[in-house]
């Protein structure tokens, strides 16, 4: 696998979505290609940064108390 | 000779709701808040970057779960319930909330010049030391501002850790859809992240 293939796959790798026999290639390709590494790790901590910074909200309490009060009345 | 008496109709059925016995509405309403209720704060979040506005994505979160509960018979145990409540909430919003709040953009996907930050930053900061200092309303701001098509599929991915497959059902769009817009939906993220870090002088970032 050359740099160009790889990079094509990044987030792909990242997201888990390849097959196991891809995912290998991409893996070695990483070990063997420091530059290509360097992007990739990059990329994993932008992905961890944004999904840290997005699950902090969650739902008003008073709206899951709505909503089972008008379960209740169905 | 006097024509045969009809035959009493009879009594039309009662409606569904009623059908049930209370025990049985008690079962479903338990079901319905062990499998549906758990994702209450993913609808939330979801609703909230589509409509952009906590009061209508009450609204939105509120009519999603009585229409997912009116059609609770429906749901198949055992599948994914997660993506069948986003599924509700994204038609929902379709038909009800786009028309008031935001328009849908068209965006000319190949348009989108693919920014990678990572090169811009090779030399100053390639460890992206620089995302620590942007805090959560920025980066929810950034999401915000994306065309809609992107706006989605990146909070259904990266917020709510989605497999393709699945956002693909619910977007009903082909993987390879999901694909291209996740790309250039997270590249334009980080180019706004890294505006806003230039801009606030947390990296030099190059001059341009």
């Amino acid at each position: 696998m050359n740099c160009r293939e790889c990079r094509e796959h990044l987030y792909e790798y990242l997201d888990r979505e390849l097959t196991p026999a891809v995912e290998q290639e991409i893996r070695q390709h990483l070990t063997d290609c420091p530059p290509c590494g360097e992007q990739f790790d990059f990329e994993k901590l932008f992905l961890g940064f944004l999904r840290a910074r997005c699950q902090a909200q969650g739902a008003p309490p008073e709206l899951k108390r709505r909503i089972l009060d008008e379960l209740l009345d169905e | 000779m006097t024509p045969p008496t009809p035959p009493r109709t009879p009594p039309p059925p009662p409606p569904a709701s009623s059908a049930s016995s209370p025990a049985a509405e008690a079962d479903k309403r338990a079901s319905f808040e062990r499998e549906a209720l758990v994702h209450l704060d993913s609808l939330y979040r979801v609703a909230l970057r589509l409509t952009g506005n906590p009061a209508e994505a009450d609204d939105l979160v509120q009519e999603t779960m009585l229409k997912a509960y009116r059609a609770w018979h429906q749901f198949e145990r055992g599948t994914n319930a997660k993506g069948w409540l986003l599924t509700i909430l994204r038609h929902a919003f379709i038909n009800e909330y786009r028309r008031r709040t935001r328009h849908p953009e068209t965006v000319d996907i190949d348009a989108i010049e693919p920014f990678s930050v990572f090169e811009e930053l090779q030399d100053e900061d390639p460890q992206g030391t620089f995302f620590d200092r942007i805090v959560d309303d920025e980066v929810l701001r950034a999401i915000d501002l994306l065309p809609e098509q992107f706006r989605e599929t990146v909070v259904l991915s990266d917020v709510e850790g989605m497999s393709y497959e699945e956002i693909a059902r619910i977007l009903e769009v082909p993987v390879g859809t999901v694909k291209s817009r996740l790309f250039r939906a997270r590249r334009l993220l980080q180019q706004k992240l890294y505006d806003y870090a230039v801009g606030m002088g947390y990296i030099k970032g190059s001059a341009t």
